[in-house]
């Protein structure tokens, strides 16, 4: 095990900050069989230590199948096991004292060691791996590249969702928890930078992985992290296969300021988007009965294939970045209930006092083991009361959005009567991590017969300078005449020098690419 | 001259060992009801022309913990578990529990106090109950252990007789069950073992050997015999570990192999990767118990050289055979009734033992059921028997690459190795390493003295030793795991612990070990020290830094002794 530890961990270091794919150009051309061939090279050498190191790495294959179509998944029925991997990115930090950093997991670490959890027959632990880059095409437009978002700490960190996913699928455990970071739900399609702490949005690629290779179709998303994962509603909204549920504090009152009632999808996927703002100080009880009262039941209605759980733990009473009331009881009780085929952890900074305790009890919770003797030093039972005024506004928030679920259909019908051929939207996206302020136009074809591609045209002001893109997105389960269409869009803009990037996702036929506006290059992830 | 003697279940091996050569080889039968009898049987027999005076060195493995422990021979122990916040403690299965209020975090930090009364309570309770023994075990008393000093205290008030064992003195590893287990299994072999060492240190003066005498471990190491009785435990499983150096010892210097000693029942099954022995990534596991118990990965498949064939009808007509679990005595060859794989290899021509008549009357038995010729049958029981313990290696291989990481270096770090060497070691070794070695792309090594590879192994061991530096700027303190101590930074050398580095972690943690080195009186393989791992943590409050948490791990791994002689010839 000794290998000149404090080098490799300097160069990654070094590598880190600034990119650690820069092997990665001359294979991406090659991308193509990239899918059978699940071969990876990475670079970790310093930038000065002139011949880089490659090492070239055999990934961990839960998955041996030959991927010519989608799998179907095993029968999940018997398995027992709760799948679980632990990547606290022990080398990687944001900088030094940011939320995220290197220490983040340190003491949950220490919990979950010490309790043993890991040793329990009830806990298969897997090993993380990188995700390629055609899973993160898949979901986002990557500026200018996709090396340049995702690091290797964030491919690591979706990659590890995806070992999981493959477990699960096939039959290996019965749930799993991706106790990883750094985070991802703040990610929207287009990536310019970092912002809300993500570059990649975990749990889209992980979504995105699971129809491509399994077929799934119907999937829900609940996002129980404080702060609204505008990214994946953002992603997911005018998509009606994905039900995206978030509850999180009033975004009038925190970080990214989104996620209101009104928020409820695209035109064609009117209510697949159901958003629950939280007053301040909402406790255990307050959210456990907007789960009971609204999530559960329209979980239950709509019928998913699977449940993830975008599990931020910042929603804890003792978060330094929200404000809410929740306990490690309520997040146990919370997974209990709401049974996630998988968890994947978002946000939670409260590193000491909170995840520790919080992580434990997930992971009992979702391992089906009494987590009744978890709790913080500090807690007492019945410490913190749910005002009246506050339970109204629930019970006001329920009432709305039971309602929005049960016309979902009614809504869509009326909505995509008021646009022609194409849906067009603009939105302003701030980047809080990296000062970046994004002017984007979305527009979706409304098609009579699948979802509609959607084109984005998105223009990111940095201090400096700016940049242009434009991006066409094609649905997994588009209509062919909306795929060569679509196409054809994407072909067109290679000529508008006004674009630095043109990018092709064309999900129906796994094919991705990015097209250089300079070098006049096209690459196929 | 160097004595090493490993024994066994079923023998008892010894050599000796002169001018870093083996000189001669002895085995005599385990007697398992007097193991201390049939270690100083092959003593003697080994040491029977030679003059005592000129020994250097002696070394022994035994199961005499492991034997406690099946047997049923331990003494019972009274726990004392503080369990904190955390599971539910009545999901333990640990026999004998008592659970006490009280609780420290992850950093050690009281967050819940002792309750004294409700201690001494459960102090006289155990004493009605007739305990002798205890062992007390906090959730992150190696982080502080002063919940179990607390109650030390008062059982020195009002149970001064009672034997105690406190957990963070038995190991400073997260892991509350594992230490709780480990504490326990210490306790309830402690008096025994040492029972057994005195006798053998009395039995070796009436022989009037003078050099030191150590006990092999089963991470590999060496421990002076005296001290052994501090660490029962640990010398557990030092059978495996014995062929494991053994290996080592008689292979070529920094090479990758698989060790296969296959017994008549058995086959241990342990990596040797670039010339150093595989741990296994957890404590062993030890009367049904998962222990911090640190021991080279070792995996046993019940396939052995003695192991029954069995032809089975199967369903889509043609008969397949089946190799073990069971043995059911020697091989038919040898005297015994049911056909084997021994029987096989001798009809096979590819050992010398055995009665070539019996086997080939036990192989055209098979082969009449499974309808195939005399040789075919024994070629393709032959090929079963190395398939199945093919097929273990690939496995041991595959979970050593599929061992989670949680740093980056270590998910890109390539974890990918193929053995050049198959050693055969043990008396099912002959004839079945060369199948196992062709199926693995390696080439088979049976070595000289490969039935005695174990006692070899014992003799040429050097000492091991580990150490665990957790230091806290933030609370000025530091904790060796294997010491248990909590001290103040303030008496290191290090001149503002704010400042701190790495490099002074690594420094102190490097003259800690060489302290702890001297007081186990193997000074001289300090030099062989290294650092496993080496870890900084800020301790962010708000947005300041207010300290730093550092692990720095280190040991002085498994090896052999300078005096002995690797030959280059296989």
């Amino acid at each position: 095990m000794k290998l000149g530890l404090g080098k490799i961990k300097e160069a990654l270091r070094s590598g880190t900050a600034k990119d650690t794919g820069e092997g990665k150009k001359e294979q991406i051309g090659g991308r193509r069989q990239a899918d059978k061939e699940e071969t990876q090279k990475i670079v970790n050498g310093g930038k000065d230590s002139g011949s880089l190191e490659e090492v070239k790495m055999k990934l961990k294959r839960t998955e041996q199948e030959p991927e010519s179509g989608s799998l179907s998944p095993a029968d999940r029925t018997k398995a027992e096991k709760t799948g679980l991997i632990f990547f606290p990115a022990f080398d990687w930090a944001i900088s030094p004292t940011h939320p995220e950093r290197e220490e983040r997991l340190l003491y949950t670490r220490d919990q979950i060691f010490e309790e043993g959890l890991m040793d329990l027959p009830e806990i298969a632990e897997y090993k993380p791996r990188l995700a390629d880059y055609k899973d993160i095409a898949r979901v986002h437009f990557c500026v200018p590249d996709i090396k340049t978002q995702a690091t290797t700490p964030h491919l690591i960190a979706a990659g590890s969702c995806l070992v999981l996913a493959d477990a699960l699928m096939k039959g290996e455990v019965k749930n799993a928890f991706a106790l990883v970071r750094p985070p991802g739900h703040h990610a929207m399609t287009v990536a310019h930078g970092n912002r809300g702490f993500c570059n990649i949005n975990n749990e889209a690629i992980l979504v995105e992985y699971l129809r491509k290779k399994y077929g799934i179709r119907r999937i829900a998303i609940v996002d129980t992290d404080v702060h609204h994962g505008d990214g994946t509603q953002e992603i997911f909204y005018n998509d009606p296969d994905v039900l995206f549920i978030s509850f999180h504090q009033d975004g009038r009152t925190l970080y990214p300021g989104s996620g209101f009632i009104n928020e409820l999808g695209g035109p064609k996927a009117l209510g697949r988007t159901i958003n629950i703002p939280l007053p301040p100080e909402t406790p255990d009880e307050g959210i456990l009965y907007v789960l009971d009262s609204l999530v559960l039941p329209i979980l239950e209605d709509f019928r998913p294939e699977l449940v993830l759980n975008s599990a931020g733990q910042d929603n804890h009473y003792t978060d330094p970045l929200a404000n809410m009331r929740f306990s490690a009881q309520g997040y146990a009780k919370l997974n209990e209930k709401l049974a996630p085929n998988m968890a994947v952890l978002e946000g939670g900074y409260a590193i000491q006092s909170a995840l520790p305790y919080v992580n434990t009890g997930i992971i009992l919770a979702m391992a089906g083991l009494d987590y009744s003797c978890v709790r913080e030093p500090d807690f007492k039972p019945g410490m913190f009361v749910q005002a009246a005024r506050d339970r109204q506004i629930l019970e006001e928030i329920v009432t709305a959005q039971l309602k929005n679920w049960k016309n979902r259909d009614k809504l869509v019908e009326a909505e995509v009567e008021k646009h022609g051929d194409f849906y067009r939207r603009k939105k302003q996206i701030f980047y809080d991590t990296d000062m970046i302020q994004e002017f984007q136009e979305e527009t979706i074809r409304m098609c009579p017969n699948c979802h509609g591609y959607i084109t984005i045209d998105s223009q990111a002001h940095r201090s400096i300078y700016d940049i242009r893109i434009f991006g066409v997105s094609i649905p997994i389960y588009a209509c062919d005449s909306c795929q060569a269409e679509a196409r054809k869009e994407y072909r067109k803009r290679l000529n508008h020098p006004e674009y630095e990037y043109v990018y092709l996702q064309d999900k129906k036929g796994d094919e991705y690419t990015a097209y250089n506006m300079k070098t006049k290059k096209e690459i196929v992830y | 001259m160097l004595i090493g003697i490993d024994v066994g279940g079923t023998t008892t091996d010894a050599v000796l060992i002169r001018n870093g050569e083996v000189c001669s080889s002895a085995k005599v039968a385990t007697e398992p009801g007097n193991l201390l009898n049939s270690l100083l049987e092959a003593l003697d027999t080994i040491s029977r022309d030679i003059p005592l005076e000129q020994l250097e060195r002696v070394v022994f493995s035994t199961t005499v913990i492991t034997n406690l422990i099946a047997e049923g021979k331990s003494d019972r122990v009274a726990l004392l578990l503080i369990p904190g916040p955390g599971i539910n403690p009545a999901s333990y299965t640990f026999p004998d529990s008592f659970y006490l209020k009280g609780a420290m975090d992850y950093r050690g930090r009281e967050i819940q106090l002792l309750d004294a009364v409700e201690v001494r309570e459960t102090v006289n309770l155990i004493r009605e109950m007739g305990f002798s023994r205890a062992a007390v075990v906090s959730k992150f008393g190696q982080r502080n252990p002063s919940h179990e000093l607390m109650i030390e205290e008062i059982f020195r008030e009002i149970y001064p007789e009672c034997k105690l064992e406190l957990g963070h003195k038995v190991s400073g590893k997260l892991n509350f069950p594992r230490r709780v287990a480990t504490a326990m299994l210490a306790s309830a072999t402690r008096d025994r073992y040492k029972e057994f060492i005195e006798k053998v240190i009395k039995a070796l003066e009436e022989r009037n050997i003078k050099a030191p005498v150590y006990i092999l471990k089963a991470d590999g190491g060496t421990l002076p015999i005296k001290k052994s009785i501090e660490f029962p435990v640990e010398t557990i499983f030092s059978g495996p570990a014995a062929s494991t150096i053994g290996a080592l010892a008689l292979t070529p210097k920094g090479e990758t192999s698989v060790v296969v000693d296959i017994g008549g029942t058995t086959t241990d099954i342990a990596l040797i990767l670039s010339g150093k022995p595989l741990l296994a990534s957890k404590g062993a596991k030890l009367g049904g118990f998962l222990t911090h118990i640190r021991a080279f990965a070792v995996r046993s498949i019940a396939v052995g050289g003695d192991s029954v064939v069995r032809v089975a009808d199967s369903i889509n007509g043609t008969n397949v055979i089946s190799i073990g679990p069971e043995r059911a005595g020697p091989a038919y060859c040898m005297g015994g009734d049911e056909t084997t794989p021994t029987d096989a290899l001798k009809v096979l021509g590819l050992i010398e033992v055995g009665n070539l008549e019996r086997a080939r009357e036990a192989i055209a038995a098979t082969a009449s059921r499974l309808g195939k010729s005399e040789i075919e049958t024994a070629s393709f029981i032959v090929d079963k028997t190395t398939q199945m313990i093919t097929e273990a290696v690939n496995e041991m291989f595959l979970e050593w690459e599929q061992e989670p990481a949680y740093r980056i270096w270590e998910v890109l770090q390539e974890k990918k190795a193929r053995p050049q060497n198959v050693v055969g070691i043990g008396g099912g070794a002959r004839g079945l390493t060369e199948g196992i070695a062709e199926k693995l792309d390696a080439k088979p090594v049976i070595p000289e003295y490969s039935e005695v590879g174990n006692a070899i192994g014992a003799a040429v061991a050097r000492p091991t030793l580990t150490l665990n530096l957790h230091i806290d700027t933030e609370q000025k303190i530091y904790s060796v795991a294997e010491e248990g101590e909590i001290v103040s930074l303030n008496v290191t050398a290090i001149g503002n612990f704010n400042k701190m580095g790495s490099s002074e972690a690594e420094a102190l943690a490097s003259e800690l070990l060489r302290k702890r080195a001297e007081s186990f009186g193997i000074s001289e393989y300090s030099g062989e020290a290294e650092i496993v791992n080496s870890e900084v943590f800020n301790v962010v409050n708000g947005w300041y830094t207010v300290g730093r948490l550092f692990d720095v791990d280190m040991q002085i791994p498994a090896g052999l002794i300078p005096e002995w002689r690797r030959r280059e010839k296989k």
